[in-house]
């Protein structure tokens, strides 16, 4: 107990005055929530788009315009000539265009908005439907009602994004503990030096755990509340299962390290793999941009990334988005039992001295 | 001049020979350009997507007339059956059992699996559908409210909003056939519907000529901010570079011979990201014409500078790169190198206008014909241009090229 | 007649605030010999040769090198040398003829890496990446690439620090066949062994000063026609009176006696009836001449060994 009291403040110690370890797990997840945060106003969605309206002298264009307002359109702004539209587009004063001569409806996209056309597309389609209905006098029989469930209501992509950073922090925490710590003490030999006294490797070990825990707690929440203040996001978060969560994940993380420092000959390598590796798994994750629009191999294997798993359970103790309780076990246990299994080995590593 | 050249070859042998160098500077980008190109070039299209939806009939029809609600599950059924290609259906339908059960049950417990992800969205065609529908045929327009179709969502998931973009345009195309049906509509009378695309001579780009500049850009950033202050920190704390400093070689010679070394890893880099873009991705832009390359050579000149800069704040390797990580990642997104940077408030958009990277990817999109320039030459060229002297100015005064002097 | 002086240095100061790294320091190099510069961890002997490489400056001083009066060492001096750096390093990614091959791009004219290759008994590891040498091959890369551009100076600073006996004699033997082809050898070291093995000339530094300059023969020859005997005997053990009264008698660690005497026979002779008459038996007994071990324990009342 004393050893594991003197290991934990060392350990606390060393990882407060690492600037650079410290400035790494707090700030880099900010940084991602403030800049994702801005950037991703309005990606995907086009409520709020400006539609450029052009309809030459003599065309009636009212009944377009009414139409145009109906189907959501966030701002109509008129043009005299098709050209003066084009312009506009080019110049980004607005999104897409519709010139009506009384016989066809044209609608015009700046072709280098790649990303966003698509969205702006399913906007002019609606607009045309309900133009054919108008024309002939009629309305839509029709009525969409949307009803959301479970999760949250006004969940934008934004929302989706905050657990998954929350996750790859845990999981980045985890992962070099193991392998960038504890590998770097075993690269530097001071595992040895510790080994060779009565110290149970548990000990270490443990105080190990404890630190990051407290790291991933403190950092989590940091990132949350920053979030809210100022994107005014809304989580509603299950304390209880957040912190089950958080315990799980960090154990089974480092578990997921110590399978790394099994892999690499040098223990200066696995710090490198563990960069690779999350790395890639923050790309094919459903963390950056949605699972749904990657093509069918990938979505297939981001259902072996433990990262998908990991930003799935965050949405649901953040109240992001719904799962069954027997998912969010599953994952939980997964997790921590995988990572328990793993400390034997990783408990024989920082005990096994490497012949040089 | 010869020790130059070889210092150049020492820098990109050690580069390509370094496994993680060569993961970082080689294989990243060529994976960033394949999976953004993968990703992003479907976008809009969900062919590769089947939804999972329930369709849940608590209409019992209108009495003896047309049963409106029966149409519109059929039209749900007909989606869910493969395509004449053999091609993957749109919906994969779950409907309770034909005339038995209690079909206010099977709603919740449809409802219920959807709030846990095990479907996509369910569709409620509610009691007094048909009616409502007829009612609202019968009337003139506007004077009756239209009939509800309640598509119920979960909350949080991606796929379900895109199953409800999907079911929205659905039933816009069962809304037009009923009307036809009822003789209320004449589909002989539908408005023409053209397209046209402006923005860019080009007309056969793609998002990957969006990208690929940019794909580029970020291969340069990163062998710069990071290659740079790892040899040269890396260097200086094992006395590589006091090894240097007792022969006749001077910093003005090592540093010459270190850019040229650089210049030809991003040149190797913007070959290798080329030939994807151009070959399995199809990308159209021309990059090899003279202002293309301008930028191209600028932007790794300046990159390099800002390495330098790095090296120089950074007391030991591992702080240059944790310094280098931290400014790596809003460099790159801020600059708008793979998202557009939309609507950013005014603390960020000082950053921005103060990134190089904003600059040099506006100004190298603009010289290919991707976009249109927001600023003009002078300044895009100019911008870098400040940032590479100003890097030098600093790191001249700061940068130490020794330990312990 | 004494031989000409390649270098000469005359009151060499470096401070670091109030410690004296390099404290008045003078002394002149002979041509085409091995002068050595012998101290303790912290002496200043490596600041010493630092500043003659030109990595450091010194606060004041003067040094004369190939003739002429130098401030510090500029770029046409350079050429002219060749270094070997305490805990020096090559790109680990490189192959040790890419390596020679460098450095010699640097100079205006310079041998072969191939030729230094074989002179330095790295034909084999020629095509090898730099970090996978060992420490003796790493140790002999090094030595190839200070005597790359042919220099008639070469600084060898604390050659053979951390190798194993083999590849230090292998390093020895290089260095011997240096001052044969006319080079000058300034060398560092704490090893006394290799102050003696190799130079003609040794300058002994202590707390960044010079406290001791010549031959290993003239060094040790200061005391005297002494002979030393050394045995190790319990730590407890009490020596007799007639001992202590016409010898210097000094303990060290691990019980070990070191007894100073003109009179050999005589010492001799009462130790063993001593050893005979306590039963004390006289264990790893030797006698050898003094070395500059024993010149720097005079001079200082410490061990060279730390």
């Amino acid at each position: 107990m004393k050893a594991f009291r003197a290991l934990l403040r060392s350990e606390l110690s060393v990882f407060l005055r690492d600037k650079a370890m410290l400035t790494f797990t707090f700030l880099f997840p900010l940084l991602f929530i403030v800049i994702f945060g801005y950037l991703l106003g309005g990606t995907g969605s086009a409520s709020g788009s400006k539609l450029g309206l052009v309809t030459p002298t003599g065309v009636d264009g009212s009944r377009l315009e009414s139409v145009v307002a109906e189907v959501g359109v966030a701002q109509l702004q008129r043009y005299a000539a098709p050209g003066d539209l084009e312009k506009a587009i080019v110049a980004r004063d607005v999104d897409f265009g519709a010139v009506w001569d009384g016989a066809t409806l044209t609608f015009v996209y700046d072709i280098r908005r790649t990303q966003e056309n698509f969205a702006f597309e399913e906007l002019a389609q609606g607009i045309a439907a309900r133009f054919d209905l108008a024309n002939q006098g009629r309305s839509p029989l029709l009525d969409v009602v949307p009803m959301v469930e479970g999760g949250e209501r006004n969940a934008d992509w934004f929302t989706l994004v905050v657990p998954g950073i929350l996750a790859f922090s845990i999981l980045s925490a985890g992962l070099f503990a193991v392998a960038g710590h504890v590998t770097s003490m075993k690269q530097r030999r001071l595992l040895e030096r510790l080994v060779v006294t009565p110290m149970s490797p548990v000990a270490l070990l443990a105080a190990i755990v404890v630190v990051r825990l407290g790291v991933v707690f403190l950092s989590t929440l940091a990132t949350l509340v920053t979030a809210v203040a100022l994107f005014h996001v809304a989580f509603h978060v299950n304390w209880l299962y957040y912190a089950l969560f958080l315990v799980a994940a960090t154990v089974g993380t480092m578990g997921l390290g110590t399978l790394l420092t099994l892999v690499v000959r040098q223990p200066s390598s696995a710090s490198s793999l563990a960069n690779v590796l999350s790395m890639l798994m923050l790309f094919v994750s459903g963390i950056y941009f949605p699972i749904e629009i990657m093509p069918s191999f990938l979505r297939a294997l981001s259902m072996a990334m433990p990262l998908r798993h990991m930003a799935d359970a965050m949405r649901y103790t953040t109240g992001v988005m719904d799962m069954s309780e027997l998912r969010f076990w599953m994952i939980c246990g997964t997790f921590l039992i995988g990572g328990l299994a793993l400390l034997p080995i990783l408990a024989r590593y920082v005990v096994r001295v490497d012949r040089r | 001049m010869r020790g130059i050249v070889y210092l150049a070859r020492a820098y990109l042998a050690t580069a390509l020979r370094e496994r993680i160098t060569l993961f970082w500077f080689l294989v990243f980008p060529l994976f960033v350009l394949a999976l953004f190109s993968a990703i992003f070039a479907n976008v809009g299209q969900t062919t590769s997507l089947t939804f999972d939806i329930a369709v849940v009939n608590l209409d019992r029809g209108s009495a003896g007339r047309v049963d409106f609600a029966a149409s519109v599950a059929s039209t749900f059924r007909e989606l869910s059956q493969p395509g004449a290609s053999g091609s993957e259906p749109l919906f994969k339908l779950h409907e309770p059992a034909a005339g038995g059960g209690d079909t206010e049950a099977t709603l919740a417990s449809e409802i219920d699996a959807l709030k846990v992800g095990k479907r996509d969205a369910v569709v409620e065609i509610p009691a007094g559908f048909s009616d409502a529908l007829l009612k609202a045929a019968e009337a003139s327009t506007g004077s009756a409210l239209p009939a509800e179709i309640r598509v119920h969502t979960s909350g949080g998931r991606t796929s379900s909003d895109m199953a409800l973009g999907i079911i929205e345009q659905v039933l816009v195309r069962v809304d037009r056939h009923i009307l036809t049906q009822l003789g209320l509509f004449d589909g002989a009378r539908v408005v023409v519907v053209g397209r046209q695309e402006v923005g860019s001579e080009n007309r056969a780009l793609g998002y990957v000529d969006f990208l690929l500049p940019g794909v580029v850009l970020m291969g340069f950033l990163t062998a710069g901010l990071f290659s740079v202050p790892g040899t040269i920190l890396f260097g200086r704390e094992r006395r590589i570079l006091r090894g240097y400093w007792v022969t006749p070689l001077d910093v003005p010679r090592f540093l010459a011979g270190f850019s040229l070394g650089h210049l030809a890893l991003c040149a190797l880099q913007f070959v290798c990201v080329w030939v994807l873009g151009r070959f399995a991705f199809g990308a159209h832009v021309n990059l090899f014409q003279p202002l293309p390359m301008l930028y191209l050579v600028l932007s790794v000149a300046t990159f390099l500078a800002l390495g330098f800069l790095v090296a120089a704040l950074a007391r030991t390797p591992n702080a240059g790169m944790a310094i280098a990580n931290i400014v790596n990642m809003p460099i790159m997104f801020l600059g708008g190198l793979f998202f557009p940077t939309g609507s950013v408030p005014p603390a960020l958009r000082v950053i921005m206008m103060a990134d190089p990277v904003t600059y040099l990817a506006d100004g190298l999109r603009a010289s290919v014909g991707v976009n249109t320039a927001s600023f003009p030459a002078a300044v895009s060229l100019g911008i870098p241009c400040a940032w590479i002297v100003g890097c030098a100015i600093v790191a001249s005064l700061r940068l130490k090229w020794d330990v312990g002097r | 007649m004494e031989p000409a002086a390649l270098m000469k240095v005359s009151n060499l100061i470096k401070h670091y605030g109030d410690v004296h790294a390099v404290d008045d320091v003078s002394f002149s190099v002979p041509k085409a010999e091995v002068f050595t510069l012998l101290g303790p961890n912290g002496a200043g002997k490596t600041t010493t040769l630092e500043i003659l490489e030109g990595i450091r400056e010194a606060d004041s001083g003067s040094i004369e090198i190939f003739g002429q009066q130098l401030r510090h060492i500029d770029r046409a001096t350079k050429e002219r040398i060749g270094v070997l750096l305490q805990e020096g390093n090559f790109e680990p990614y490189l192959k040790v003829r890419e390596v020679l091959r460098l450095f010699a791009s640097f100079f205006r004219s310079a041998r072969s890496p191939d030729e230094m290759l074989r002179e330095v008994s790295l034909e084999e590891k020629a095509g090898a990446l730099v970090k996978n040498l060992s420490g003796g091959q790493k140790q002999r890369l090094a030595i190839g690439v200070a005597l790359i551009n042919d220099p008639e100076l070469v600084f060898l600073d604390e050659p053979t620090t951390g190798l194993d006996p083999q590849a230090r004699r292998n390093i020895w033997s290089i260095v011997s066949g240096l001052t044969a082809s006319g080079k000058t050898i300034i060398l560092t070291t704490h090893y006394m062994e290799e102050a003696e093995t190799l130079s003609q000339m040794v300058c002994i530094m202590d707390h960044g000063k010079v406290i001791a300059k010549g031959s290993p023969r003239e060094l040790t020859a200061r005391l005297g026609q002494e002979t030393i005997v050394d045995f190790v005997a319990a730590e407890d053990s009490t020596l007799p009176e007639t001992l202590a009264s016409c010898c210097t008698i000094v303990r060290g660690e691990g019980g070990l006696v070191s007894v100073k005497t003109n009179d050999l026979a005589a010492t001799l002779g009462r130790l063993l009836d001593w050893s005979r008459a306590s039963c004390t038996p006289l264990a790893e007994m030797a006698v050898r001449q003094p070395n500059l071990e024993d010149v720097f324990l005079s001079l200082t009342g410490r061990r060279l060994r730390t």
